[in-house]
């Protein structure tokens, strides 16, 4: 079996690679936490390429307004009939922020309405246990988003998949930090980030 | 039956008619099956605790079982009465003249149908001599046959079990009758068992100490006791030749795996009597085993002391630290207090501190002492601390507390204290002076809200609004408005800092509203007039093509913006008219992000690449350099493995013996750390299950599992996680 590989996406507009530590602090938690084979750097991959296809989760983050193209649509569509799964992250953590909302129609446009992931869903126990669901960041309450708790995240379910994961709670924030400074802290924020690759890979 | 009897019993019923007489006889007859059916209902009964005193001779109930043995018997007993009465009581109801009156012309054949014709309607009186031969007939002696006959065997039956039952020592028809713990010894044939083993049956009883207030308690073959330090403990059983060793292992070939850890052992011998021994024993402080000898085999009980734990005491009044400002007036003092077993007295304490640098005096003294009688165990404590009294002076400090003391005489008095509440008398000089106690800020003004928080709210109270009276609507929205209110000051405060320059010095700036070459910090009506004219379209425009406008500007106009739609959100909460504020306090939110757009900057560039090195993360990477042989670790806990070990030995023997294997868990439940309770318990319940004989399986997995420990889940990195 391949190694797990961990892919950003890359799209057209906006920035997307406004975290680019997460990458490898998703995987220093996969290795540290799981016996999953992975790959120690992370990918880069256009939303408009088919290359996509070949990781079963993609990581998409940005501050600015998205916007699609027609190719990217497309392929983002099709990414989640096949089953992959795309995690969108909204670094301004703003629901009036200029990404999500163009984030979000931008997914009911390629793919469906988003609609609220209940938090005893099975990604909140697909390796970590989280029994609030989603965990709070502390970045929610810093003073420069919406300045809310988020209680839930959103989604768009395949079948009882989820195709896509939306989140406004900025962990692209929250894990965009060198792995090896994982030791100055008393809890590792990035557990839930295994359980997201724990239930790409096993659902 | 010959003319003579008819004539004889006639003679005895002379004066009644024939109708008469069928209608007695009818009840007597019914009378007669309904005693029959009680008999048989006693009968069913008794038979039941026959039964169970048979069941519970050979092979043991119990006591649950036995419980339900009487309440059975009642039930059986109303079942049968119900079978064997209802028939007869329905065919007596539902029986005519004629019908009873044919019952006994075939009991009297001789009557030839003369009592039927006699009770007959039809031909009443119409024959003399047939009702004279009806009136003759011995009616009652028949009766008084049939009914001796249906009784008899029932009376005889209950008489017979009764008697039997009766001839029962009692105390074994009391296990039966009126089960209880501590009937063990009661058991039929226990004197035929403890001939050959004194330790086959053993009943200890407990008495707690006086000053619990407790009812004395008895345990049928405990293995472990669990008891008030104090209480004495008398365990007996039939037969002689026992003797105890508590807390300690001697002799008779201790065939108990790790008994070894019980140093200090007190022997004592039984006292016999009447062909029973007992052993009276005070219940140690800590955990001891008592190891009883017999001539056959040995037993291990543990007691298991249960401390007695202090009067909790809660102090109500005062409910904080205060400084007062004069040494004088009252201060209200308040707690509760509670214990266990029984509470002896409660007061408040308070200690006066005098001085300053290295020198102080103290004074104290005790308020509001109040004594309490036997069954006492909650109380409320209340007095009054009169600072007059008290000769303070500024800079003293009294501290108070409630303390409350239980009724423990064996190992007490156990004494309670409450939190220390600490008055100060503030010093003179000390209002002369910005010298003041630092302090936290008050709960509102650590909850600054923002306009997403709020505009929430303001949501929720509309959503609300059909539901709750007017009032309601008004107090809530006004407290939205102060929320609002509050931040926009704070928002004035930001816009005010930049218009002004660092802090006090003022800019000015085509439409700020303010007039330029007027000197002076901006007050609050000018930011606002600001604001107006900010959001105002004309104003808008100028700003625009002044061409003048810089970055500071940019920001300015929507904040000032915000700040103009917050105020009128506030005037719309503050007349109740939550649903009107909404829209304003959206357009501030809009105001909002578009200053917050305008200040950020978001940087690109290409991002570094991080490789992760797996291997080191995983700890599994080739060693470099030369690595000296590793030994495996040791384990973490090296008395949990040991009593593991002690464990899997035990489980060797249980096969063997499983009375040894029942006493080498319960010495081994003596190791057991006091915060192991679930292990302890474990241990306690497969040891009986050992000694009751049956299944172990379950319970010896279980206490393996306790003894091991669940597993800890760790939520976090270790120390040495990298």
């Amino acid at each position: 079996m391949a190694d797990f590989i961990f892919a950003t996406v890359q799209y057209d507009s906006g920035d997307w690679d406004s975290a680019p530590l997460v990458p490898a602090n998703v995987i220093d938690s996969i290795a540290r936490y799981t016996s999953i084979d992975v790959q120690p750097t992370g990918v880069i991959v256009p939303l408009g390429s088919r290359d996509l296809f070949r990781y079963p989760l993609a990581y998409l983050t940005g501050h600015l307004p998205v916007r699609f193209s027609e190719p990217e649509r497309t392929t983002l569509r099709e990414y989640c009939a096949r089953g992959g799964l795309l995690f969108v992250d909204d670094h301004n953590h703003d629901i009036d922020g200029e990404f999500h909302r163009t984030a979000w129609e931008e997914i009911a446009r390629a793919v469906g309405p988003l609609k609220d992931l209940p938090n005893d869903h099975a990604l909140y126990r697909a390796f970590f246990e989280f029994e609030d669901g989603p965990p709070t960041t502390s970045h929610e309450l810093n003073g420069w988003g919406d300045n809310l708790v988020h209680k839930h995240l959103q989604c768009v379910m395949n079948g009882d998949r989820i195709a896509v994961l939306y989140s406004s709670k900025d962990y692209s924030s929250e894990w965009n930090y060198h792995p090896d400074n994982k030791r100055f802290l008393s809890v590792d924020n990035t557990r839930f980030s295994v359980n997201l690759v724990a239930y790409a890979l096993t659902r | 039956m010959t003319a003579g009897g008819l004539n004889a019993h006639g003679r005895r019923a002379a004066g009644l008619s024939a109708v008469r007489r069928i209608a007695r006889a009818r009840r007597s007859l019914v009378a007669a099956a309904v005693a029959r059916a009680l008999l048989l209902a006693v009968l069913a009964a008794l038979l039941v605790l026959a039964t169970g005193l048979v069941v519970d001779t050979f092979v043991g109930l119990p006591l649950e079982a036995r419980r339900w043995l009487v309440p059975l018997a009642l039930a059986v007993g109303a079942a049968a009465l119900a079978r064997t009465a209802l028939g007869p009581v329905r065919a007596a109801v539902r029986a005519t003249d004629e019908s009873v009156a044919l019952w006994f012309e075939t009991r009297l054949p001789s009557l030839r149908y003369a009592l039927v014709t006699s009770v007959d309607a039809r031909y009443a009186g119409t024959v003399p001599a047939l009702e004279r031969i009806a009136d003759e007939a011995p009616l009652e002696r028949e009766i008084a046959s049939a009914s001796r006959t249906a009784l008899m065997r029932p009376a005889l039956a209950v008489g017979a079990i009764a008697l039997g039952l009766l001839l029962m020592p009692p105390m074994a028809m009391g296990r039966i009758t009126a089960p209880t713990a501590g009937d063990a010894l009661g058991r039929m044939r226990t004197d035929a068992r403890a001939a050959a083993d004194p330790l086959a049956t053993i009943v200890a009883h407990v008495t707690p100490p006086a000053y619990a207030g407790m009812d004395a308690v008895a345990y049928d073959e405990p293995s472990t006791i669990a008891a008030l330090v104090g209480s004495r403990v008398r365990i007996e059983g039939r037969g002689t030749g026992v003797r105890a060793v508590v807390g300690g292992t001697t002799g008779s070939g201790a065939s108990s795996a790790g008994a070894t850890d019980i140093t200090r052992a007190d022997t004592l011998d039984a006292r016999e009597a009447d062909g029973a021994w007992s052993v009276t024993l005070p219940f140690p402080p800590v955990a001891r085993a008592v190891r009883l000898l017999g001539p056959a085999r040995d037993r291990v009980l543990v007691l298991d002391p249960i401390a007695d734990t202090v009067p909790l005491v809660q102090l109500e009044l005062p409910v904080r630290d205060s400084v007062l400002r004069a040494a004088q007036g009252r201060v209200p003092l308040r707690a509760t207090v509670r214990d266990d077993h029984g509470l002896a007295r409660a007061a408040f304490e308070y200690i006066v501190s005098t001085g300053a640098g290295e020198t102080f005096t103290f004074r104290n003294g005790t308020v509001g002492e109040q004594r309490f009688g036997r069954g006492a165990r909650t109380a409320t404590l209340e007095g009054v601390l009169v600072l007059d009294t008290l000769g303070l002076k500024g800079g003293d400090l009294i501290h108070v507390r409630a303390v409350g003391a239980d009724r423990n005489d064996v190992t007490g008095p156990g004494l309670g204290v409450s939190e220390t509440r600490t008055l100060r008398i503030a010093r003179a000089d000390e209002y002369d002076s910005v010298s003041v106690d630092p302090m936290p800020p008050t709960e509102p003004e650590k909850n600054a809200m923002s306009q997403r928080m709020i505009l929430q709210m303001t949501e929720e109270l509309v959503a609300r609004q059909p539901r709750i009276s007017e009032a309601t609507l008004t107090d809530e929205s006004r407290r939205i408005a102060r929320e609002q209110v509050r931040l926009r000051k704070r928002v004035g405060e930001v816009v005010f800092q930049r218009l002004g320059e660092d802090g006090g010095e003022h800019s000015h700036f085509a439409g700020d509203g303010h007039e330029h070459g007027t000197e002076g910090p901006l007050n609050p009506d000018q930011i606002l007039a600001a604001a107006e004219a900010a959001s105002n379209a004309g104003a808008t425009r100028m700003l625009e093509s002044e061409g003048d406008e810089s970055p500071i500007v940019a920001i300015n106009r929507p904040l000032l913006e915000a700040y103009n739609h917050m105020w009128r959100a506030a005037t719309e909460l503050e007349t109740a008219r939550p649903h009107q504020a909404i829209p304003w306090m959206e357009r501030a939110i809009e105001a909002l992000q578009r200053a917050r757009a305008a200040e950020r900057i978001y940087l690109r560039g290409r991002p570094p690449r991080v490789v992760v090195d797996v291997a080191k993360v995983r700890g599994t990477g080739k060693d470099t350099g030369s690595s000296s042989e590793r030994e495996a670790r040791a384990p973490a806990d090296p008395a949990r493995a040991e009593r593991l070990a002690r464990f899997d030995v035990a489980l060797g023997i249980v096969q063997r013996d499983a009375s040894a294997a029942a006493d080498s868990l319960l010495l081994l439940r003596l190791t057991v750390p006091e915060d192991d309770a679930a292990a302890a318990r474990a241990l306690d319940a497969a040891a009986s299950q050992l000694r009751s004989g049956g299944d172990v399986t379950e319970a010896l997995a279980r206490a393996r599992r306790a003894l091991a420990g669940a597993p800890v889940r760790r939520s976090t990195l270790g120390p040495w996680g990298r």
